[in-house]
């Protein structure tokens, strides 16, 4: 049995009760709930991605700038003017690292646009449509109501007043009645429009992301393949570094001004 | 462990029997306790003087290399480290016995490479046995030869002299460890005697303070016209500054040792070590810095050190800066991370979405953590080893500042009076040993700490680079399933703008289809005969002044009406007597009376109510509906034609016709030729005739708002 939901529209001074007769049917009413259940999973998942899109762009703006940092607090120390060896040295890599930045600001700017404005766009939506559904409920309801009521005079004795109400209860029920189903139709056909279109919407977002990626990458191996380059480095494996870093350490422990623990 | 080495040493000592009080020039006897020997030959030999003088001359030589070797070996005995492990044919209490390896490092320090060095010694200087004029001279040679490798080693050994006696004497204090090891010792070196241990250790060091006097005595036995003699000279010289460095060398590691910690003590402990001594140091420290900030006097200035110390400060600057940084770096990666848009399940199985979902998801697996990792190895950890090694340094340099104080007063003292106490003379040194320490290490440190850190830097690089490089691995596979992955840059932007302005424009509609679902008409259809009630209020009050019944009312108060859902009333007063605004007087009509004015809604006439009205069937596609702001609620308009005679009425002219109740009667007119709305036309059983219209029920269905009607 359907839910009654009791509104405020109860002026009427006899009983309200259950229609008998199964309004909407059941396969009817399992599709509307199907494909709405369907949207509301949208609208969350949505919500999520928009979030952390922007939580993720943030976190990539402020890493990006904690890079400059580490150059630039290198480049303002003193021993940069003593030692020509180590500002060359800084200098490029601030150089750098300011450029990351740039076209970080630059992928993320890009991203905005494309992801996360349209994103936002397409969340917009979605309150006009629970709006529309609550009030297709709401005639539900109606409908419901009258058609108990007009059911309740058709088993009445059939006196001249009674007839008379039963034709104005009829009456009554008529408009809310095509209300209803016209308000049900047309979110039937409109809910799966627009849940399909979050393919047309979501896709090129999404391409336009990974482009912006991989462009950005692009830019990182150039610009510090070419550093690694200038700063002349030999190739080193990672058991290669560690031992290095062993070697530099140990070579400091054997001054005596060193501490060694 | 110890008896292991034990059966060897053992061998070893069997093969060079003690042979005391040899005749001179003999061979030597080959064991400790070389120095009663050396002693008898040299008083031997002074007598006779020529022959003396050879013989004094060989007897050190040969005593040198003789004691060499059975020394060496039984040093290398006993330093064989205790491999742990090794299972001697031994009963559990020497397993329990065992030493561990870094006692026997601290124990023996670097006693091999002492013994390497000596090895090499004793080969050269039996060969000069062999050359019995140029004997002398050789040997002098070989010493010049061999002192930088004499200091080298044996410097390293005498430095850690101290800390390995400190090791004996906690065995000491053990018996039972102390009888075995004592045990041990006499088993294999006999004339070690009660001492054992400790005597062993301390021979190396005995060695090395013994041949500037050996050579001082051969100096003494030679001629000084001989050729040998300049070269004996210098080798004697050399072997004293020898001496010299590692006693320079001694005095700085234990200087150094004992300030370079002294950043590390707990509040605790620096309370603890508070006492009369230390404040009265301080104080005369402070009451120093004072006089020299005052001007009375002079500051040690030293623009050498200055210099150094400066560079250390900025050295260590950048290193602590820097790995900040990187600590902040670090922590900005991980909070990237830790977002994940690709786990949005957004229920579309191909295409780009798909494609950077798996990209993501791949990324995070991979290419993201490994750059975590390596650079939290290879470049945060060495950071933090860097800037902790040059803490001891800073440390050492405030320190030396304090000496610098004493220093000075101790010279200023030593002008005033001329003497100054042990514990001054025990000031300066420190001082001038700490400074030159510092001014001999400092520019090596200050060159690896910069060193180190540029190959940390380029590590970072490095890392940078690699991640690009695996991310574009991976990412260049999902690129190339992109639909436009042939467009320029440029081109998919522009192409990208188009489509999200299109798709852009088919969200707005969607929305606005979505917002023409109304509200369901709320109005209640108007009772029988409210028509009339209507236009009887509208032509009194105006269409302004109505409103209608959202609910039912009650009208509790005497002065209250008690209406229904859908009656119409006209305002009045929106207020009352006391001024509540909640509460209106209102005229239905009939009566006059208060309402509560939350029941009541504006009511909206469409003139030309009286006309009946085609139902309008909007366009199919709703689409192209302009939308109404917001819904006017419905108005009673009569726009249908058939309505049920509620009551009975008998025609009493031909202008009229009869009804029956229940009746359905078509209305073709809502009103009569005068224009009087209390007759309306009708046409029941075919015939045409006026009827009372409050005997008609109404009920007004106008077309749903804004909807096209199911076909």
């Amino acid at each position: 049995m359907p839910k009654v939901e009791f509104t405020k529209h109860m002026g009427i001074p006899f009983k309200i009760g259950q229609p008998k007769k199964q309004i909407v049917p059941k396969t009817v009413e399992r599709d509307f709930e199907r494909e709405y259940g369907k949207l509301q999973q949208l609208e969350e998942q949505t919500r999520r991605l928009q979030k952390d899109m922007k939580k993720g762009t943030d976190a990539d703006l402020a890493l990006s700038k904690s890079a400059v940092k580490i150059s630039l607090d290198l480049l303002s120390n003193p021993l940069c003017e003593q030692d020509q060896d180590f500002l060359n040295m800084v200098t490029a890599l601030d150089t750098a690292m300011k450029r990351m930045d740039a076209f970080n600001q630059e992928k993320v700017n890009q991203i905005q646009k494309t992801v996360i404005e349209p994103l936002k766009k397409f969340s917009s939506v979605f309150p006009s449509l629970n709006m529309a559904v609550k009030r297709r409920e709401q005639a539900l309801q109606d409908y419901r109501r009258l058609q108990a009521k007009v059911e309740k005079y058709e088993e009445k004795e059939k006196t001249g007043p009674v007839l008379a109400k039963l034709h104005q209860a009829r009456e009554e029920l008529r408009p809310v009645r095509d209300d209803f189903e016209a308000k049900n139709k047309q979110l039937l056909d409109e809910m799966p429009r627009f849940y399909n279109s979050r393919l047309d919407y979501f896709q090129p977002s999404f391409e336009s992301l990974i482009r912006a990626q991989v462009g950005y990458y692009s830019e990182m191996q150039k610009i510090f393949g070419d550093l690694t380059q200038q700063l002349d480095q030999p190739g080193h494996t990672d058991e290669q570094r560690e031992r290095e870093n062993e070697a530099r350490l140990s070579e400091l422990r054997a001054l005596s001004i060193v501490a060694d623990d | 462990a110890l008896s292991s080495s034990l059966r060897w040493r053992r061998a070893k000592a069997r093969a060079t029997p003690v042979r005391p009080g040899r005749v001179p020039g003999a061979a030597s006897g080959k064991q400790p306790g070389r120095r009663q020997l050396t002693k008898a030959r040299e008083r031997a030999a002074l007598p006779r003087r020529t022959h003396a003088r050879s013989v004094g001359r060989a007897a050190p030589a040969r005593a040198l290399r003789g004691t060499r070797g059975a020394e060496a070996q039984t040093r290398r005995g006993a330093g064989e480290p205790g491999a742990p492990g090794a299972p001697a044919a031994a009963s559990p209490e020497a397993e329990i016995r065992e030493l561990p390896q870094g006692d026997l490092d601290v124990l023996f320090s670097n006693i091999d490479d002492v013994i390497e060095v000596n090895s090499k010694f004793l080969h050269d200087l039996q060969e000069t046995a062999s050359r019995e004029d140029e004997q002398v001279h050789s040997i002098g040679n070989l010493f010049l030869e061999f002192q930088e490798e004499l200091e080298r080693v044996y410097k390293v050994y005498c430095a850690s002299y101290d800390q390995a006696l400190l090791l004996v004497e906690t065995y000491r204090k053990e018996p039972e460890l102390q009888r075995e090891i004592q045990g041990i010792i006499e088993a294999a070196v006999p004339q070690a005697g009660p001492s054992g241990l400790s005597f062993l250790l301390v021979i190396p060091l005995q060695r090395i303070t013994k041949y500037p006097l050996l050579l001082q005595k051969i100096l003494e036995n030679t001629d000084p016209d001989a050729s040998a003699y300049p070269v004996l000279q210098r080798a004697a010289s050399a072997l004293q500054d020898v001496n010299a460095n590692i006693n320079e060398y001694k005095r700085r590691k234990e200087v150094a040792s004992k300030y370079t910690k002294v950043g590390q003590l707990t509040l605790r402990e620096r309370l603890a070590r508070i006492n009369t001594h230390t404040l009265s140091k301080k104080t005369t420290r402070l009451s120093q810095l004072l006089k020299q900030e005052a001007g009375l006097v002079p500051r040690t200035e030293d623009k050498e050190f200055d210099y150094l110390e400066e560079r250390l400060h900025w050295v260590s600057l950048c290193v602590t800066e820097t790995k900040n940084n990187v600590a902040v770096y670090l922590a900005n990666l991980e909070a990237f991370l830790r977002f994940r848009p690709q786990e949005s399940e957004l229920d579309i199985p191909g295409g780009p979405v798909v494609q950077y979902c798996s990209l993501m998801g791949d990324l995070q697996l991979q290419a993201f953590p490994d750059f975590k990792q390596r650079l939290e190895g290879l470049v945060w950890q060495p950071l933090c080893s860097l800037a902790k090694a040059l803490s001891g340094p800073q440390n050492l340099v405030k320190k030396r500042l304090d000496k610098l104080l004493d220093f000075e007063r101790v010279e200023e003292k030593l002008l005033e009076v001329g003497s100054v106490t042990y514990e001054e003379q025990e000031a300066r040194h420190t001082y001038q040993a700490l400074n030159s320490l510092l001014v001999a290490e400092l520019p090596q440190l200050n060159q690896l700490a910069m060193r180190w850190l540029g190959q940390i830097l380029h590590t970072f690089v490095d890392l940078q680079r690699d991640l690009a490089k695996q991310v574009l691995q991976r990412a260049e596979g999902s690129l190339a399933q992109l639909p436009h992955h042939h467009l320029s840059e440029p081109a998919f932007r522009k192409l990208v703008e188009d489509v999200l302005g299109q798709t852009g424009h088919q969200l707005r509609s969607f929305q606005e289809n979505f917002e023409k679902v109304l509200p369901p008409p709320t109005v209640q259809p108007l009772l029988p005969g409210a028509e009339r009630q209507v236009q009887a209020l509208l032509s009194r009050y105006g269409p302004e002044k109505l409103y209608q019944v959202t609910s039912n009312i009650s009208g509790a108060g005497t002065l209250d009406l008690k209406l229904l859902r859908g009656q119409i009333v006209a305002l009045l007063q929106n207020k009352d007597t006391k001024g509540n605004s909640s509460r209106w007087l209102v005229d239905t009509g009939g009566h006059r009376g208060y309402v509560p004015a939350g029941k009541l809604e504006l009511y909206r006439v469409i003139p030309g109510q009286g006309e009946v009205k085609e139902q309008v069937q909007p366009p199919k596609d709703s689409h192209h509906l302009t939308p109404e702001p917001s819904p006017a609620p419905v108005p009673s308009v009569p726009t249908v034609t058939q309505v049920v005679a509620v009551y009975p009425f008998v025609a009493r002219s031909s202008h009229e016709v009869s009804l029956q109740a229940g009746q359905l009667v078509t209305v073709l007119e809502a009103q009569d030729k005068k224009g009087n709305p209390e007759w309306s036309l009708v046409e029941v059983n075919g015939q045409r005739g006026y009827v009372p219209s409050s005997f008609l029920a109404r009920a007004p269905s106008p077309a749903p708002w804004g909807w096209s009607l199911p076909s």
